[in-house]
């Protein structure tokens, strides 16, 4: 019996387990973009604390690098290799799919990261134990390596949006997969973002500050820094989506309506912050601050991020790989085949390796066993199964359908690929026959 | 589980460069990261242990605030160590990697969150410390650390066991995709941990070695580091030793060469730690030991694979030669100048009273400049190169 390289299932019951990575991924970005950008800022404030000799800036950049510490580093260098893991349960195909193509960079980031690690205990230790000038060449040497791991991991993120030409699918080469077509302005954006949470951070330190004089120099800096980081997104934002695949235009049209008056009230709301920052900096309160950085975070940054994954679908990676770690098309460079007509043709009970013998082949006995088994491979990683589920319900999509409707339509759009945010899942008459039994007793 | 479905379960793209030369990274970074994992569990132990002590003794006190510093410093250094092996074992044996992952997705999630939590918790310890409370802190992170460790003992364990995954995953028939598999091999564990004593013990013979040329430093103190150092490591060796003879026979592994080459090497440790002055020799005879327990590891594994058919110098190749060479370039300029320079600075403000000035230090300012257009150089190239594929790409 031949199958293909599909791994267990793992699956989290009403969020979904690609949700869990959508968390640790939200919280690994705050926190590594934060510390890229306050290395910048590090360079800034060292770089104009060497040059006109204002030893209080010392204070500050100690103050802010232990808390950077603490919150970026610690948080950022855990959540950043759990992505990989939670990755791995989540989606095993897709993530092996990116460390199978880009091994050498991931590991070229590991030095980067070595020097960026071991250079930010440095850097806070050595503040007052060093000479200035020897303290100011690490700074830069730090700033440039923090960048560095951005400009390598972002042709890896990009890439699981997608290469944007046929080259890589032809050469199978890293370098043609890593430099696509929205690499260099999603990197822009990011550096944008990096830049502005660095002064959304160093809000919350100079606003704590006891010397008023330095406070509010530092809070008006601060908004200086964040309102040039907010421009960068807005402007670096525009170019990227123009580069985003057809798919990702749709479901755009879709998502954007929703939630644009939001994002106007969050991008209205931040600039009155950082204007306030640099007119009134003695309105800038260690509270308001904090309370600032959570509401970047739960408002800003989560939905966006939610935006991205979802823009994405129905790939994980390389717009090869299907969220349901199903293979959809050749790639001729690496090798690779697709796996669509396989499975509809012999059915997914039969190609995939982790199916117990007695659900091979269906019965009515276990019809609707392995009708709730197929629909989670075949749709959990995008829609919590659960009805009432809170991420995506599939239950909800089928709301009143009977079993033959359910089944029409997956015989009509899914079987088709008609529809280009989802993945093309044909399967035997029977197998969807049993998905839609099996949805039919969940909705009705 | 037989060598058909495992060589399914190898990613299409196959492997960018020839599988023995990521098996030999993967041995090696991960010894270099289980030092860091040791030395973290030891010299938190130590730390806790110091915590109780530091109000009767000043040694203990100046002790407790070093300790905590260095388990701090050492769980990120084991953290960032422990990229390599994790990417590394991901290119060669992604069957068993995946396969173990989905089936304990639900523990590979809180890992993250325990580890996180542990290492915060430590932080706060290291706060509280200073003003002489924290113990139930110190403990708390402690106990999160350490059942983060436990955590990924489990997914080691469950890696290497390819015949039970079918069990574990459809019990009885019925499919679980709750992600809830938990394996141990407690006395495979046990003996991991308890090398965190002669780590942690050569550490301190190490740390009075680095004091000894300071004056700020009694001499009383830094015999009672060095003694201190000493039983530990004893007493730690002989436990080490006994459990990796248990762990060995349990996997007839015992009269291996390789085996029989780790006790003779942790019993000369032993001769070494009692009778060797400069206490750096000792440690880089740990580093062996450390290369040979890592590479009994991975014997372990490829025996285990090796007996199903599975054998990952079979892995296709589709050899990139642009991303090796850029990541051989970058590790061998970048790494090791930026290194240097990091660790020269470390290593002589260490030893330095006051503010070091290393303007005036010849090396450490021509590493520090090297470094800074070595990465300038390497950001030109970098968008040279983008560019260059992005217009070639688009244009073609």
């Amino acid at each position: 019996m031949d199958f293909i390289g599909m791994f267990p299932l793992f699956y989290f019951p009403d969020i979904g387990s690609a949700w869990l990575m959508g968390i640790t991924g939200t919280i690994h970005i705050l926190a590594s973009h934060t510390s890229v950008g306050a290395a910048l800022l590090f360079a800034f404030l060292a770089h104009k604390a060497y040059k006109e000799n204002r030893t209080d800036l010392y204070d500050y950049m100690k103050k802010y690098g232990m808390f950077l510490l603490i919150f970026s580093y610690v948080i950022g260098s855990i959540t950043g290799p759990g992505i990989w893991y939670t990755a791995t349960a989540a989606s095993p195909r897709g993530i092996s799919a990116l460390i199978h193509n880009f091994v050498w960079v991931w590991a070229t980031e590991w030095v980067f990261f070595i020097y960026e690690v071991i250079g930010v205990f440095a850097l806070v230790y050595f503040i007052d134990k060093i000479d200035r000038k020897t303290h100011l060449k690490l700074t830069y040497t730090f700033a440039l390596a923090s960048v560095g791991t951005l400009m390598l991991i972002i042709g890896i993120i990009s890439f699981m949006m997608w290469p944007g030409n046929d080259a890589f699918y032809q050469t199978g080469s890293a370098s043609d997969a890593f430099f696509g077509v929205n690499t260099f302005p999603h990197m822009f954006l990011r550096i944008g973002f990096m830049i502005m949470m660095a002064g959304v951070i160093g809000l919350i330190i100079s606003s704590a500050m006891k010397n008023k004089e330095v406070s509010y120099e530092l809070t008006r800096k601060m908004g200086y820094v964040s309102l040039l980081g907010g421009f960068l997104v807005l402007f670096f934002f525009m170019w990227y989506i123009k580069t985003l695949p057809e798919s990702a235009d749709i479901l755009l049209g879709i998502y954007l309506p929703s939630i644009l008056t939001t994002r106007i009230i969050l991008i209205l709301a931040f600039a009155l912050y950082f204007l306030l920052a640099i007119f009134k900096p003695q309105y800038i309160r260690r509270s308001l601050a904090i309370v600032m950085l959570f509401v970047i975070a739960v408002v800003g940054l989560w939905p966006g991020e939610k935006l991205r994954e979802s823009l994405r679908k129905p790939y994980v990676a390389g717009r090869y790989i299907y969220s349901n770690q199903i293979i959809s098309r050749d790639v001729p460079g690496k090798g690779i085949k697709s796996e669509v007509e396989v499975i509809a043709d012999r059915g997914l009970l039969r190609v995939n390796p982790w199916i117990p013998d007695r659900l091979r082949t269906i019965t009515p006995e276990n019809r609707l066993e392995a009708g709730q088994l197929l629909t989670k491979l075949a749709c959990s990683n995008c829609h919590a199964l659960e009805p009432g589920a809170k991420f995506r319900p599939l239950m909800l999509r089928f709301a009143g359908q009977d079993k033959e409707t359910i089944k029409a339509f997956m015989q009509g759009s899914l079987a088709t690929g008609a529809i280009p945010y989802m993945p093309r899942i044909d399967l035997p008459d029977a197998e969807f026959d049993a998905m839609a039994a099996w949805i039919a007793t969940q909705i009705n | 589980m037989d060598a058909t479905l495992l060589n399914t379960l190898r990613d299409p793209a196959g492997v960018p460069f020839y599988p023995v030369v990521f098996q030999a990274l993967y041995v090696l970074t991960w010894a270099l990261h289980a030092a860091f994992v040791l030395l973290a569990i030891g010299s938190i132990t130590l730390s806790l242990a110091g915590h109780g002590k530091q109000k009767q003794s000043a040694d203990w006190k100046l002790l407790t605030g070093h300790m905590i510093q260095t388990g701090k410093i050492s769980i990120s250094l084991a953290i960032l160590l422990g990229i390599a092996p994790l990417l590394f074992t991901q290119v060669i044996y992604d069957p068993n990697w995946y396969v173990t992952n989905a089936l304990s997705g639900i523990w590979v999630f809180t890992f993250i969150y325990a580890l996180i939590v542990g290492y915060m918790l430590f932080y706060w310890f290291y706060y509280a410390n200073k003003k002489g409370d924290g113990k139930l802190i110190g403990l708390v992170s402690f106990a999160f650390i350490v059942f983060a460790g436990v955590l990924m003992h489990v997914f080691s364990v469950e890696s290497i066991q390819p015949n039970e995954w079918m069990g574990w995953y459809a019990p009885g028939g019925t499919v679980d995709t709750s992600g809830l598999s938990f394996h141990m091999h407690p006395v495979r564990l046990l003996f991991m941990v308890s090398l965190s004593a002669p780590v942690v013990g050569i550490f301190l013979q190490n740390y009075s070695d680095f004091l000894s040329t300071r004056n700020d430093f009694t001499k009383e103190y830094i015999a009672f580091a060095r003694s201190l150092g000493t039983t530990i490591a004893s007493i730690g060796l002989l436990a080490s030793a006994a459990l990796f003879v248990v762990w060995m026979f349990m996997e007839g592994l015992l009269l291996n060469p390789l085996s029989l080459a780790i006790v003779v090497s942790v019993l000369l440790l032993l001769v070494m730690i009692h009778f060797v002055k400069r206490s750096y020799l000792t440690t880089l005879w740990l580093v062996v030991v450390a290369l040979l327990i890592s590479g009994m590891r991975e014997l372990i594994r490829f025996q285990i694979m090796g007996d199903l058919g599975y054998s990952v110098y079979d892995y296709p190749m589709n050899i990139d030669w642009p991303s090796v060479v850029m990541f051989l370039l970058t590790f061998v300029f970048l790494g090791f100048t930026g290194v240097a320079f990091i660790a020269t600075l470390a290593w002589r403000a260490g030893k330095s009273e006051g503010v070091f000035d290393a303007s005036k230090d010849a090396l450490v300012s021509r590493l520090a400049n090297s470094t800074f257009a070595i990465l300038i150089v390497w950001c030109l190239v970098y968008f040279g190169w983008g560019m260059f594929t992005v217009f070639k790409n688009s244009f073609a």
